[in-house]
């Protein structure tokens, strides 16, 4: 345990990235070892819970890793239950909350309000982040660790955006609010930037546009780079990679694998220029179908500490 | 005409897989368009749409083919702006277009990207196309484009937003029974849950802003219409070896429920060389070893796709991924003599 001096907040760490780049699964593998090293973590994420339940058997986390089992949690934030909390705080009444939720009035000005529901999202993601206990004198925090498994990036920009726009268009209190979680998100005290892509041109530019606007808006940068999904080839000594000769009369499925490699490796070699964070290379492997073996061997090779 | 809509979630290639539709379309001797949101650099390229151009059209291969291809970029804000200027009264585009509200429409209202496709779409019959391939936004709900016309027109050319919507409590005052008193005791409500401030703005954006809803309503009725008829549309779901069986089950039973077959589930990006036997040694042994751990879990993949969807979805077809991203059209040729199209 590593908290001798306690932060007035979980440590958020981000996970973001283009879609399908495997943030999820990383997310989990994250979560699970720190939960195993005796953090408390949670993990938000925008995918409905059934969905991560394919993935992770509770009854299989509380046998193979009982420590883990007892420390993490991992929530799905649905921005429009998030809105049913808000009406049903503001209105006691459970039959005139519930008109109002059912009113295609309601409905439709929740759904055309821009940034409404990312504003509650943000507004729950830093009440989680806060340590209540600490603030009430107890010496142990809620969690330790929040892990935000972002939106894809165009969509985890606009949730950062939402917050400013508030402030920006708006006076009064949601305004106020705005301004506050503004200076929460935008905080690099309370965040680490963990970009994941894996080595293909389409999600590195993504990833580069993304970290550019981060910088640029919110003054955020990269903790580190995750390379997910890396080639052997790309990790291979020059020595090992000499070896490796292809042609004509190759099998196919080398040719391919060492034409794959070293496309990757060309691209790895470029990124610096763009992301001076250090990078962390997870291997390919086949895919993930909840074995919590792998998921384990994965978060070894993510092996991210909790304060960068 | 003839549509192809391709849903699927982000990585898949569906772009890819869309261009390379159009691209073996426009070979049968027809004009077909290809219709994407966010192509990838080389895509671009490739498809002549770079340093800010949005149409273009692209030459074929081969040039003793028949057909014309087409690429567009949709750009949402680039044709809402289009849309207020053509629709809007007199001296009110500029009212919309400078309303802080409108600033953040374009980005932040879900379902923004497909409503401008329908849009475009419509453009594109009135100029004559034959075949239209939609590349939808990289997300599970994109086929909500079916729905999203009926929440605009119900939202924003009803006459409660209308009227109420600007002076709410002066007509409540003047007790106009028309707009019904559960509407304003609504609004009301809504005010103090949600911010009197912005629910104003709201409002009072709409109350500008809803003779372009009503004028694009009416067109995207029609569309929606065609995508509606299965004789003119079909749907296609773009997954992975690694996300069939969850995209699969996701699309289509949220397609079922609208009662959308489902036209072709196309695995795109799989690894399907058997790798030699028994494995040579050294930096070669390791690199097939890691390929033929990856390929033999896409082929199982695939596998259980055809049992479990192989009756329910007509068509399942598989797609090798190319060494290298798809560069020039060329390469998406390559993929393109691998599509099976309907039409």
């Amino acid at each position: 345990m590593d908290h001798q001096a306690p932060q007035p907040q979980a440590r958020i760490l981000v996970l973001c990235g283009k879609g399908g780049v495997g943030k999820t699964t990383l997310s989990l593998a994250l979560g699970l070892r720190h939960a195993s090293q005796g953090r408390r973590v949670v993990i938000v994420s925008s995918h409905p819970l059934p969905e991560l339940g394919i993935a992770v058997s509770l009854d299989g986390l509380s046998r193979r890793f009982p420590e883990a089992s007892r420390n993490l949690f991992v929530v799905h934030l649905d921005p429009r239950e998030l809105l049913v909390e808000v009406v049903e705080r503001a209105v006691p009444v459970p039959l005139v909350a519930s008109t109002i939720l059912n009113s295609s009035i309601f409905q439709n000005l929740v759904e055309i309000s821009p940034g409404l529901k990312e504003f509650y999202f943000l507004a729950r993601l830093q009440q989680l982040a806060e340590r209540k206990r600490a603030i009430s004198g107890a010496s142990t925090p809620d969690y330790d660790i929040l892990i935000w498994d972002a939106p894809a990036s165009g969509h985890f920009l606009a949730t950062l955006r939402a917050a400013r726009a508030f402030e920006t268009y708006l006076t009064g209190p949601l305004a106020a609010a705005g301004a506050n979680l503004d200076r929460f998100f935008s905080s690099a005290a309370n965040m680490s930037i963990l970009p994941v892509s894996p080595l293909e041109e389409m999600a590195l530019t993504e990833t580069f546009e993304m970290a550019d606007a981060l910088s640029r808006e919110f003054q955020l940068g990269c903790d580190a780079l995750i390379l997910n999904s890396v080639s052997p080839v790309v990790t291979a000594s020059d020595a090992d990679l000499a070896t490796l000769h292809i042609d004509d009369s190759s099998a196919p499925a080398l040719r391919f694998a060492v034409n794959r490699g070293l496309a990757e490796r060309e691209l790895c070699a470029d990124i610096r220029h763009r992301i001076a964070a250090p990078q962390v290379s997870v291997p390919r492997i086949r895919h993930w179908d909840g074995d919590l073996d792998l998921l384990d061997q994965i978060g070894e090779w993510l092996n991210i500490p909790a304060a960068l | 005409m003839k549509i192809i809509v391709y849903l699927g979630t982000g990585g898949v290639g569906k772009t890819s897989v869309a261009a390379a539709s159009a691209l073996a379309l426009a070979r049968t001797g027809v004009r077909s368009m290809v219709i994407t949101t966010d192509p990838s650099l080389r895509l671009r390229t490739a498809l002549g749409l770079a340093d800010g151009i949005t149409e273009q059209q692209v030459p074929l291969p081969d040039s003793e083919d028949a057909g014309e291809l087409w690429a567009a970029l949709l750009d949402v804000r680039a044709t809402l702006d289009e849309a207020v200027r053509l629709y809007a009264r007199a001296g009110m585009a500029q009212r919309i277009l400078d309303h802080p509200i409108y600033a953040t429409i374009a980005s932040s209202l879900v379902g923004m990207q497909e409503l401008m496709a329908v849009e475009r779409i419509d453009q594109l019959r009135l100029r004559g196309f034959d075949r239209i391939i939609v590349d939808t936004a990289p997300s599970r709900h994109a086929f909500e484009i079916l729905d999203k016309p009926a929440l605009f027109a119900d939202l924003s050319s009803s006459r409660k937003v209308k009227l109420v919507g600007r002076t709410y409590k002066l007509v409540s005052a003047l007790g106009l029974q028309s707009i019904g008193r559960s509407a304003i005791d609504i609004y009301a409500k809504a005010e103090e849950i949600l911010g009197v401030n912005l629910v104003r703005q709201v409002l009072d954006f709409y109350s500008i802003f809803y003779p372009i809803a009503e004028g694009y309503s009416r067109r995207a009725e029609r569309t929606v219409a065609m995508l509606r008829d299965p004789a003119v549309t079909e749907f296609r779901v773009v997954t992975t070896p690694q996300k069939a069986m969850r995209d699969a089950a996701f699309f289509t039973s949220a397609l079922g429920e609208r009662n959308f077959p489902i036209g072709a589930i196309c695995v795109n990006r799989a690894w399907l060389h058997a790798a030699p036997e028994p494995l040579p040694g050294g930096m070669a042994g390791d690199v097939l070893g890691w390929y033929s751990a990856v390929s033999e879990s896409h082929r199982a993949a695939v596998w259980s796709l055809k049992e479990a969807y192989g009756t329910q979805v007509r068509d399942i077809q598989v797609f090798s991924e190319l060494e290298r991203d798809v560069d020039g059209v060329a390469a998406l040729d390559v993929l393109a003599r691998q599509i099976h199209l309907p039409f």
